[in-house]
């Protein structure tokens, strides 16, 4: 694993991680009181009004590839170095949005009928707030 | 930028038109299942808060800025959605973390942050300002490289400010000398800086900016 820094613990708060990386870091801040006490600074600087560049990259998708692109990357027709760069924004960077659009895009044979109960189900519950 | 197809989606929404409520419904619900799939794995669990998600999603729209990107601001109702229902479970990662040993959260202990504190809802809206700011700068800049396949470049910028790792570390990663990083963090801080400056917004709250400060 690599070292925790600022960034990372930024996005740990706002859930923004991986699974092993969201474990890891609740492993070594039970054992560690120095990231405990970073974290808390963390929330102070956010109380204070301060903002994490990379927090705005990441929470604004500024490099997140279009649903067309993810498409192009599962059929394998991306050029070999854009093809490059969303593995590596999917795997290194480990970009949870661009992950669940892969496999919502890998997930689209999946049985249709409950599918579409479960969307007559969301639109049954919001409908009556489309009519006010 | 939001794309033609989901404004025109919004736009009938706004108008009360069901059908384009239910497309709205089917194009984004396998996603959002997806992002919340990856910290819940109860299925009902998760249907719940895609469902939640849609039902905040229709609650704001009256709020919902049609520049921004509708896959991002779902995106965001689905994170508040899961960090509510975490933290009423006590697994959110402040509560894990910060809890002292009397088991107390400092999170419970800071300002209320309710909307309708009008001081907090003036400091939301300073802060979403500076934010759109560094977005469209360090957007324009990153699209740009993009376009030119130039992804060595967005590499290096996404592992220093995304990842907050060390210049040693990322030129290590992609091959490159720890001067040619130091090089585009230079050129990338700077643009941003002259940017925040020209749009009369203070560069302080952005410690990533003059990390020499910090140091």
């Amino acid at each position: 694993m690599t070292p925790i820094t600022e960034q990372i613990l930024v996005a740990y708060l706002d859930d923004a991680l991986g699974e092993a990386e969201t474990s890891y870091i609740e492993r070594e801040l039970r054992s560690s009181g120095e990231l405990r006490s970073r974290l808390r600074q963390l929330l102070t600087d956010e109380d204070r009004g301060e903002h994490s560049v990379g927090a705005i990259w990441r929470r604004q998708r500024l490099t997140c590839a279009s649903r067309e692109q993810l498409g192009s990357y599962l059929l394998d027709v991306l050029e070999p170095d854009h093809r490059d760069y969303v593995d590596f924004h999917l795997d290194l960077i480990g970009c949870p949005f661009c992950q669940a659009n892969l496999a919502d895009l890998k997930d689209q044979d999946r049985d249709a009928a409950p599918a579409q109960e479960f969307r007559r189900r969301v639109f049954d519950s919001s409908a009556s707030l489309l009519k006010k | 930028m939001p794309n033609e197809s989901d404004r025109l989606l919004v736009e009938a929404i706004r108008k009360r038109d069901p059908d384009a409520w239910r497309q709205l419904i089917a194009r984004y619900e396998g996603r959002l299942r997806a992002f919340l799939h990856r910290r819940i794995k109860n299925a009902d669990t998760c249907d719940d808060l895609v469902q939640d998600t849609f039902i905040g999603f229709l609650s704001s729209l009256p709020h919902y800025d049609d520049k921004r990107e509708l896959q991002t601001y779902l995106f965001t109702i689905a994170s508040y959605k899961l960090t509510d229902h975490l933290r009423k479970l006590g697994r959110h990662p402040v509560q894990q973390a910060t809890e002292d040993a009397a088991g107390n959260d400092p999170l419970l202990q800071r300002p209320d942050s309710s909307p309708g504190a009008s001081s907090v809802a003036r400091g939301q809206e300073r802060e979403r300002i500076e934010a759109d700011a560094v977005a469209r700068c360090l957007g324009g800049l990153l699209r740009d490289w993009l376009d030119k396949g130039d992804f060595v470049r967005v590499k290096v910028l996404e592992l220093l400010l995304v990842k907050g790792w060390a210049n040693k570390d990322v030129a290590k990663e992609l091959n490159l000398t720890e001067q040619q990083i130091a090089n585009f963090r230079f050129g990338a801080i700077k643009k941003l800086s002259d940017h925040i400056k020209a749009a009369g917004l203070p560069v302080h709250v952005f410690p990533e900016l003059h990390p020499e400060e910090r140091a």
